[in-house]
């Protein structure tokens, strides 16, 4: 009598029909011998089963946490040094083309836009350095908006080449949207942090 | 591993982790951490990688909370993602598939012929890929299908695996041969 090979026993634990399987399990209702191997195999996965929990030797959280917050702070110094790039490339063109421009200041409107731009970005960014990790959501929301203000950053590095007439009217329009922008970034943290109790 | 979560407040710390609390997540870690590792542990080669691929899991879950909906458990979707890292860190490890070249690669041709050893030293005496196999099947319950899709093989590839794994841990336990 030819017996049920280990591999068939495996199989037959499984669910679902194979070709074959009627027969082996007929065979193995009959065979003996291989209802003790079928029973060393339940054994054996039963012995898996109960093997001793292997325990970490270090406490991994601080390097998770540490990553969680390092890739929050990447995201916001980003914003940060889009705003700073922007303003570094309008005080070069003003120095470059100054003496030859119409118009060597800004408008104060213009002036006033920036400096609110920059202030806002000062706070977002004293917002975030305490790290505070964000939800999936706010992270979306968050994600969203900085997506828009960098599409207004690079519209801002265009604006720059214009001749100051149309240059100054187009900064002033662009960074007006960027101050809105700013500022419903600002509510999405504050918001955020008042549904935490923080 | 129970599929409950460990938790008695379990549901507050879910909402309280899903906003960002930094507290709740690290009770999550802390609820976790001990089941993520041994799994990753059985897996992996090396106590090491296991630590990487806890850290690499955990570092996932609380970036991806949100994605998890409640839809089955908190454990059985956490588990699954320890499950792929350690995985992927096998593959990363540049795994042979063949049993029988990494034997001689790592231990060299030899006799099985009076090995008796406990079963604690047989698993760790697997191949990595039977190794894998086995314990995600029988221990952590996961089917052929759910095994060949982390695995990227087919079913037949993870059926072969376990019953290469059972042949060889029979053999490695002394147990009777009955063919």
């Amino acid at each position: 009598m030819t017996h049920i090979d280990l591999d068939t026993l495996v199989r037959l634990r499984e669910p679902g029909r194979e070709p074959g399987q009627a027969e082996a399990e007929k065979h193995l209702a009959e065979c003996e011998a291989c209802r003790r191997e079928a029973d060393r195999l339940e054994q054996r996965v039963a012995r898996l089963k109960a093997l001793p929990t292997l325990k970490p030797s270090r406490d991994a959280w601080p390097a998770v946490h540490a990553r969680l917050r390092a890739e929050h702070r990447v995201r916001t110094r980003r914003l940060a040094t889009f705003g700073l790039a922007i303003a570094a490339g309008l005080a070069l063109i003003l120095l470059l083309h100054g003496a030859s421009s119409s118009s060597k200041t800004l408008s104060p409107a213009l002036t006033e836009a920036m400096a609110r731009s920059g202030q806002l970005e000062q706070l977002l960014e004293s917002y975030n350095s305490d790290g505070r990790i964000t939800d999936g959501h706010t992270d979306g929301m968050a994600g969203a908006l900085e997506d828009q203000i960098a599409r207004i950053d690079r519209q801002l590095e265009m604006a720059q080449l214009l001749r100051a007439r149309e240059r100054d009217t187009a900064l002033l329009n662009l960074y007006r949207e960027r101050i809105g922008l700013l500022d419903a970034l600002m509510d999405v943290h504050v918001t955020r942090a008042s549904n935490v109790g923080l | 591993m129970a599929d409950a979560i460990p938790l008695p407040n379990a549901e507050a710390v879910l909402a309280q982790a899903r906003d960002g609390d930094v507290a709740a997540l690290e009770e999550l870690y802390r609820a976790f951490e001990t089941p993520v590792y041994n799994l990753a542990r059985r897996i992996c080669r090396t106590s090491e990688d296991a630590e990487d691929v806890m850290q690499e899991t955990f570092f996932e879950v609380c970036r991806n909370l949100r994605q998890y909906r409640g839809e089955g458990s908190l454990w059985g979707w956490i588990r699954t993602v320890a499950a792929s890292k350690a995985l992927m860190r096998l593959r990363r490890n540049k795994y042979r598939d063949t049993d029988e070249l990494e034997d001689e690669a790592h231990q060299g041709p030899r006799s099985d012929h009076g090995l008796r050893m406990d079963l604690e030293a047989a698993l760790e005496r697997l191949p990595e890929i039977s190794r894998a196999v086995v314990w995600l099947h029988d221990v952590e319950g996961y089917t052929h299908e759910e095994i060949a899709g982390m695995m990227g093989r087919t079913v037949s590839f993870s059926k072969s695996q376990l019953a290469r794994a059972h042949t060889r841990l029979r053999r490695w336990l002394g147990e009777e041969t009955l063919v």
